[in-house]
Parts: structure tokens; sequence; C-alpha cells
């Protein structure tokens, strides 16, 4: 194989070659970009625990449950440690500094969460302080927020009367054990919300927007939740028990069909870059037509003709395949920042995203490559010699 | 049919090539025979259209013939396969065409060592016989040049580099003064001759060149696909000169 004429030939045209690297650059370093967005979103469900059920109403998950559903729901056989969890909605000085805040039954916040780890202040601190919450590490790194501070927050949900903020002080700093949980939520005491709203310093929602459980060992998910459904088959208000996994599909759906429109659009770039180059190959290849004969006149055979032709393709693409992987590698860190300051869960730079790149752009090259290479093989030495190129 | 003559390094017999364009059929090479010994040194002449060219394709493996016998350097071509014909001409034949074929993106170092990357040679034997290739051609210093660097003199020496490297029995040479000027033509038909007289290579060259033609030892004429008058290098230049003298 005359791997220096192979080499010759990536650089014979440099222009062409780097266009062609390029679009393909481009196209993995898309591909993966919007497969990371995808996975991404689809992330919680597939982290969802097994073991945790969450009970909402069964018209929609902003209306509210009355909280003495609690205590019939925790005497069902099978339900362990629960918590209320209900959505605060507030920001911190401007709507863009979004986060998520829940106030939750403090002292069961671990029980149902173990996936939380408290890695400065402390447990007890929390459940000491009426106003103190947990905050986690993004939160932290972001805000520059320690232990003891004050976080300011004003409540677009919960609104108080004077206009003031709602002041939660730092008690605690929590890493995230599992990727079903991020760590860029703010957890406070349900207790202080309800004796605020019960005080008439604030008004908004009453209730509970959804309970967590957790199943006692062994206990049977679907039975459990046909039994909390029951409970209030005939009202006041009917509750949909789902598994953790579903309940994180919701919100998924409420992107509609946007993870669909994302692969759509990846698969285009890529069919669009297939042409491109498929063209470019096919280009080579004409050009190629009396080198090919001279080599085969030397003594050359057919698959050495093929082989330099499908090497040229599947080389160019798999250099642009790398460069994009490089090229996502520095960038995705910058996108998680810029997705996660907007509440979007960080981007997957994994060991699965090099391989889908390294296989998508051979792909490409032995799609583009394979029917040039095979006319390379075919050609006639008289007439390969005869070329005008 | 006869026995194969096996002092002739070269042995056609009745060959017969018919191209077929469209609905007509035109015939190349009428049942030729050809017999060339070890260590000659023939000129190919004729009109366009005779069927040199393709004469020298179906002797050099290039091509398939429609009927008859080619034997060269003790193998039958017509029954060889594809891949057979490739690895017979990598071993026994040279080629020097009209147009150079060299691979323009090589250096002439690389295109003089392509033919021993079919060789079971190392790297270093192969750079070795190249470099002793182009100093046999006196291209030695211009060795890291492209094609595109040399003169058409140049590039035909380091053609027929090439066409020696692996030392081939024969080498086939078609128009191998085509492109060149005078002067250039000259020093390729001495490099040429230089070859089948100092190193034993037997050289079937086709030329329209009556000065290229009168350096071979013999010279065959061909017209209209049939062999004609056969005549030595010597008589052809003779009659070449009274030609020119009338």
């Amino acid at each position: 194989m005359p791997w220096l004429l192979l080499a010759r030939n990536l650089t014979a045209r440099p222009l062409r070659s780097a266009l062609t690297v390029g679009s393909l650059l481009i196209a993995v370093f898309l591909v993966l970009f919007l497969r990371s967005v995808v996975v991404a979103l689809g992330s919680g469900v597939e982290a969802a625990s097994q073991s945790r059920l969450i009970v909402q109403s069964a018209v929609s998950l902003f209306v509210n449950l009355p909280l003495s559903y609690q205590q019939k729901i925790e005497r069902v056989e099978g339900v362990g440690p629960m918590t209320k969890l209900q959505w605060f909605g507030g920001y911190y000085q401007d709507p863009s500094n979004f986060f998520a805040q829940f106030a939750v039954d403090e002292e069961r916040l671990l029980d149902a969460y173990p996936e939380i780890e408290l890695v400065e202040g402390s447990y007890e601190q929390f459940l000491a302080v009426k106003n103190g919450c947990l905050i986690g590490t993004d939160l932290a790194t972001k805000f520059g927020w320690r232990v003891g501070d004050t976080v300011p927050l004003i409540g677009a949900l919960y609104s108080r009367q004077d206009g003031s903020t709602w002041d939660f002080q730092v008690t605690g700093i929590y890493r995230s054990k599992a990727a079903n949980l991020d760590s860029r939520t703010l957890w406070f005491h349900f207790e202080y919300l309800e004796d605020t709203l019960e005080s008439g310093a604030a008004s908004g929602p009453e209730g509970v927007g959804v309970w967590i459980l957790r199943l006692e060992r062994g206990a049977d998910a679907t039975r459990v939740m046909s039994a909390i459904d029951g409970l209030f088959i005939n009202g006041p208000q009917r509750v949909q028990t789902t598994t953790e996994s579903e309940f994180q599909k919701q919100f998924v759906t409420m992107l509609g069909s946007v993870p669909t429109l994302l692969t759509s659009i990846g698969g285009g770039v890529l069919f669009a870059i297939l042409l491109a180059v498929l063209n470019t190959m096919l280009m080579a290849a004409r050009e190629r037509t009396r080198s090919l004969g001279i080599l085969k006149a030397l003594g050359f055979g057919d698959g050495t003709a093929f082989a330099l032709l499908l090497g040229e393709s599947l080389l160019l693409c798999l250099i642009g395949g790398l460069l994009g992987l490089a090229l996502y590698g520095l960038a995705a860190p910058g996108f998680s920042a810029f997705l996660t300051s907007a509440g979007f869960p960080p981007l997957v730079l994994d060991g699965e995203s090099v391989l889908i790149g390294v296989v998508l752009a051979l792909l490409v090259g032995l799609v583009a490559g394979i029917a040039p290479a095979i006319r390379a093989a075919r050609l006639e030495v008289i007439d390969a010699l005869a070329a005008e190129v | 049919m006869t026995a194969p003559d096996d002092s002739a390094i070269i042995d056609v017999r009745g060959v017969t090539k018919i191209y077929r364009r469209g609905g007509e059929t035109l015939v190349v090479l009428d049942a030729l025979d050809l017999h060339i010994p070890r260590g000659g040194f023939v000129a190919l002449m004729g009109p366009s259209g005779s069927g040199k060219s393709t004469l020298l394709n179906l002797i050099g493996g290039l091509d398939r013939g429609d009927a008859g016998s080619v034997r060269v350097c003790g193998s039958e071509l017509t029954q060889l396969s594809t891949g057979k014909l490739a690895d017979w001409r990598a071993a026994h034949v040279g080629f020097v065409f009209q147009g150079f074929n060299l691979l323009p993106v090589l250096n002439a170092q690389s295109n003089v060592e392509l033919p021993l990357l079919l060789t079971r040679l190392s790297r270093g034997d192969r750079k070795r016989r190249a470099r002793a290739a182009l100093a046999l051609v006196g291209l030695e210093d211009r060795r890291r040049h492209r094609p595109s660097q040399l003169s058409g003199g140049q590039e035909q020496r380091v053609a027929i580099a090439r066409a020696l490297v692996s030392d081939p029995e024969l080498i086939l040479a078609d128009e191998p003064t085509g492109n060149l000027d005078r002067e250039s033509a000259d020093s390729v038909m001495a490099l040429l001759a230089e070859l089948n007289a100092g190193s034993g290579k037997t050289i079937l060259m086709v030329t329209h060149d009556p000065r290229a033609a009168a350096a071979a030892s013999t010279v065959v004429h061909l017209d209209k696909g049939q062999l004609g008058r056969i005549e030595t290098g010597a008589q052809f230049a003779a009659s070449q000169q009274s030609l020119s003298g009338s």
C-alpha cells in the first residue's frame, strides 16, 4: 500500500481537504451538542429512583392538594418516609437569576432524598433555624454564598404583603450523590412558608404541590400507587401517584417535540455533510483516474486502488470528526455553564459521545468513499491511462 | 497450433483485436504474429491507427486481445486473471510512456520507488535502489523535485529510472520521445540504447520518430493491423538518409 501517496493525495488540494475536514468538524460538533442537550433533557428520567413515588393532583401539577391528605397517605402499607414538596418560584435580585426552591418537611428531607450529602454546615443547624436553608454546591459557587449568609429571595408565587424579600439563612451546603438530583436547588422549611402565610405576612397558594415518598423495602410500587389513588377517588380532590421516572417524563413532555426536533436537525446536518463529502470524493476519484491507471500499469492491484480512495475518504472524515470532538470537548464546559445558569441540566461529555463522534465520522467516510472506491477498483488500465486528468 | 518459441521473450501468435463502437467494428490487429528474441531492441513503426500501441499494450498485459496467443517472459498472458496479470507486470515489465505518466503529487525519488513497494525490499533498500536508478539516468540531484519542477526530458528520464528500478527483463516504451525536443529525445534514446547494450534489457519501442527508430537494432513496420517490412536499424537509417538526400 503506497501510504505516502495516500498522504500526498490528502494534501494535493489543501483548500478542498480543509473544507471537507471543516464540514465534518462542524457536523460532529453539532450532532454531539444536540445529542447532549437531548440526553441532558432526559437525564432526570433515566436516573430517576425506582423506589420513590410522587403524589400530585390528578387535575394538574399546578393544583395544590389539602394538607390533611398526608396522614392518610402515611398509613398506606408500603409507604416509607415522605415529605411535602412545594414549589416556591422565587428569584434572587433579578428574574434571570432563576433556580429551583422547594419548601419541604425539613426533618424528613434526608430520608426522602438520601442522595443529599452535606459538605458544609450541618443538618442539625438546618433543623434548628426556622428560616434556614440548604443550598447545592453549584448555587453556592455561582452566587458565592457561604454558610451563615442570608439569601434574600423575591417571591414571585408567594409575595410578601410589605413587598420585602424572603430571607433565608444558609445553614448547609450539599452535593448530590446521584444524577437524578441536581446541586442547584434551595430547600427550606415548609413550616416557615406555612406560618408566614397563616400570619398574613404573605400570600400564595395554600396546601401542598406534591408529596415525595419512598417505598418500604419489598413494597410493590404498583399496589401502593393504586392504594393511594384509591383513598381519594371520591374527592374532595383526586390524586395521581406516579413513579419518579414518570413524574420526570412530564417535564420532558412539556418541552413537546423539542428532543425530536433537535435529533432531526442533527440528522439533517449529517446528511447534508454526507452529500458534500460524497461530491468531494467523486471529484477526487475523477482527478485520480490517470494516477490510478499508472499504479495499475506498474502492477498495483484493484484492491490498492480501492483502498486509496476509501482510505482518503475515511481519513479526511476521521480528522474532521476528531477535530469536532476536540472542539466539543473545549466548548462543552462553557455551554454547560450557560445552560445550567438558564436552569437546564449540564451537557454530558462522556465516552459514549467520543464513540458516537468517531463512528459517525467513519460512517460518513465509508458511505461517501465506497462508490468512488469501487469505481477506482473497476477502472481498466487502458481507459484510466487515456483519461484527461 | 505450433509449440511456443522459448528463445523469444515475446511470442505473439495470431493475435486479433477488434474495437466495437456503436454498430461499427474496427479490426486493429488482424491475426498478427511477432517474435522478439531476448536482448533485442525493436522499434515498432507505422502510421496512426496501424495498431502499434494496441500491440504494445497487449504485450505489456495492459489490455487483452480477442483472439490469439500472447506469450511474454514465459507467461501466456491470455490465461492470467486481472490480479495475476498485475503481479506479472510488476515482476517482468518496465513501462515508459509518451506522456511520462509520473504521479504529480510525488517527487522523483518517490515516483521511482513506487514499483519497489510491490517487492519485499526494506525501506532502506528501496531508497538506495531508487537513488541508484536516478543516478543512472543522471538525475540524482533532482530526486526531491516534483514532476512539475522538471523539464520534459528530465521527466522522461525519471520515468525510465522507474521502469528499470525493479530490474525487469522487458522495457516497453510508447513514443518515449514524442513529447521531447531533439536534444532531450537524443539523450533518452542514448539511455535506452545503453540499457539494451549494457544491461541486456529487451526493449520494444513504439515510435513515429525516425531518429529514435534508427537507434534500435530492428525496425518492424505495422500497417492496418498486420506485420509489414522488418529491417535492421542500420538499414532503416540508411533508407531514411537516402530519402532525405533525394
